[in-house]
């Protein structure tokens, strides 16, 4: 009756393994793409306020922000949002300080 | 530091299992085993082999038959156990019982001739008893007798002397109850002369065989069973200690004599001889009795008599066996009996062997380390890492300052203060996790350059983010970072 301690032995330190190294990648990734996410809201929010204090209509900006706002997925598309958000930024503030 | 140690200890659980799991794996045998039911590599015995056989032959059933009825004791040429007639008829009384003696280390031919006699249909319908003592086994239809102590053995053994073992069978034949106790071998002190002249062999030879003793040499095991002194062996034929002239013309009167008749004193060397060598075990032989002065008699001396006499007596009665086998029989028993820790030497030490003795442990050895390493593992998801230094602190005095320059900006400020206000949510609006902090950080940088451009536009330095959170304190410091 032994050979069952072992075989279920292994058989659990396996599962447990398995589990172990899983679980804590699934949640990072889970939190990095919240994280991400939550920059590239923030970065769109700020670009609308720009786009809401200027004037002027800047269609480049306006383009890059509609872009920003259409993407969805995980941490690289958040980051992609970002940067498309952060470049239509400095193009409002240009065009309503100049 | 905590977390460390748990991590640490999972993963020693861990590498303690796989390994107790491959030394347990590792030291099974399976089907190499080699065994054979079929090969021992005892050879057979053949009657004789041990040189118990006297050459002696028996005459024929009908022959001895005839002689039994004729007479009440048949001596058949060769046989040599002596008994006390007088003894017998006064304690016990022979009337009725007629006595066959025959010689020892008879073959099985002669043997089956002996008992034939008592079982011939004119003997077993006789009016008398017929006992048949073949060399010093006593034996009447179904009953025999055995001596079971000290003094029984030397009569039977070291004299030849079955007086005792007639009187058992004879009483157990007619239903009397116990038999009385046969007058024991009588001791006397060996004289000088008798000593010295034993002594000198031994301090030759180690060895000293009198005349008519069978002993050839000293066997091969008494350094087993003596191995710190070499022994002294004596060794002297069956000893006689029938009194002249039984019955008839003795010349001691009966009333002059005790009822217990002792016969001839028989010569005790072992004493004398331990006396002469000191701490060295001296062993007598007396025909096939065997007796020991020296060190440690009082723990072995008895146990190994009674276990040689009680297991071989029936075969050393009735054969004629060397006194070489006896005296290595009973060195065989005392060796035994030494290396089972009775006496004079202390318990073998088995050496501890850990893999032994904890190989039936292994494994719920490697269960318990399983479920640790499970019960560490299931903690350790359990409890979220919160590495890095949580953002309260500069949240709560970034969203102070942006409150506090609220009041204070115009149309140019607003949209740098609303900015900043953004980045300040989404800070607000990450948990605690490792990559979450840093990107609240992140967050917060922005919201402060905000910030910082807001103080420029407004024209207050004061208002500097940098300035501000330094001067800044919380006016209850801010808790730890909880889950949401």
């Amino acid at each position: 009756m032994t050979w069952t301690i072992w075989l279920i032995g292994a058989l659990v330190l396996i599962s447990a393994g398995v589990a172990s190294a899983y679980l804590p990648r699934l949640r990072a990734h889970a939190d990095r793409k919240r994280a991400a996410w939550a920059t590239a809201t923030a970065a769109i929010a700020a670009a609308g306020v720009s786009r809401d204090a200027c004037t002027a209509d800047v269609p480049e900006a306006r383009r890059l922000l509609a872009e920003a706002e259409a993407l969805s997925g995980g941490p690289a598309a958040a980051r992609v949002a970002t940067e498309l958000a952060e470049r239509a930024d400095p193009l409002w503030r240009e065009a309503r300080d100049g | 530091m905590a977390d460390r140690t748990l991590g640490l200890a999972r993963w020693v659980l861990a590498g303690v299992a796989v390994t107790v799991a491959v030394v347990f794996l590792l030291h099974q045998r399976q089907g190499d085993i080699d065994v054979s039911y079929g090969q021992s590599p005892s050879s057979d015995y053949e009657e004789g082999d041990a040189g118990e056989l006297s050459g002696h032959s028996a005459p024929s059933t009908a022959e001895m038959v005839r002689r039994v009825q004729a007479e009440p004791v048949v001596r058949l040429p060769g046989s040599n156990a002596t008994w006390h007639r007088r003894w017998l008829r006064e304690h016990v009384g022979i009337d009725g019982v007629r006595l066959l003696f025959a010689p020892p280390g008879l073959d099985e031919q002669d043997t089956e001739r002996v008992r034939d006699v008592a079982e011939d249909p004119a003997i077993v319908d006789a009016p008398f008893e017929l006992v048949t003592v073949t060399g010093t086994k006593v034996r009447s239809g179904v009953y025999t007798a055995v001596p079971d102590d000290v003094d029984g053995f030397q009569r039977q053994f070291a004299a030849g002397d079955v007086t005792g073992l007639l009187a058992a069978v004879i009483t157990g034949m007619r239903d009397e109850g116990d038999p009385p106790a046969a007058p024991r071998v009588a001791w006397r002190e060996p004289t000088t002369a008798e000593v010295d002249a034993v002594a000198a062999d031994l301090e030759r030879d180690g060895v000293h065989v009198a005349e008519g003793a069978t002993l050839s040499d000293v066997p091969g095991n008494a350094s087993n069973a003596f191995p710190d002194t070499e022994p002294l062996v004596v060794a002297l034929p069956r000893q006689d200690t029938a009194l002249p002239r039984q019955d008839g013309a003795s010349p001691r009167q009966d009333t002059a004599l005790p009822r217990q008749d002792t016969g001839r004193p028989v010569p005790d060397y072992a004493p004398a001889l331990a006396d002469r060598f000191p701490d060295t075990p001296v062993v007598v032989v007396y025909g096939s009795y065997i007796d020991y002065a020296g060190p440690h008699r009082d723990e072995f001396y008895e146990v190994a008599t009674a276990g040689v006499y009680g297991m071989l007596g029936d075969r050393l009665g009735r054969y004629d066996y060397p006194q070489d086998n006896v005296l290595f029989a009973w060195l065989n028993k005392v060796t035994d009996i030494r290396y089972a820790g009775l006496f004079d030497r202390p318990l073998p030490y088995q050496p501890f062997d850990p893999l032994q003795v904890t190989m039936p442990a292994l494994p719920f050895v490697f269960a318990g380390c399983v479920l640790g390493f499970v019960v560490l593992s299931v903690t350790a998801l359990r409890r979220r890492p919160s590495h890095g230094r949580p953002p309260t602190v500069r949240l709560a005095a970034l969203s102070a300052l942006s409150v506090e320059v609220s009041g204070l900006t115009t149309e140019t400020g607003n949209p740098s203060l609303t900015r900043a206000i953004t980045h300040l949510d989404a800070a607000k609006e990450l948990d605690c996790s490792l990559v979450a902090t840093r990107n609240a950080h992140k967050l917060l940088d922005k919201a402060e350059e905000e910030l910082s451009e807001t103080a420029r536009l407004i024209g207050r330095r004061d208002y500097e983010p940098r300035r501000y959170v330094m001067g800044w304190e919380p006016s209850s410091q801010a808790g730890e970072c909880g889950r949401r």
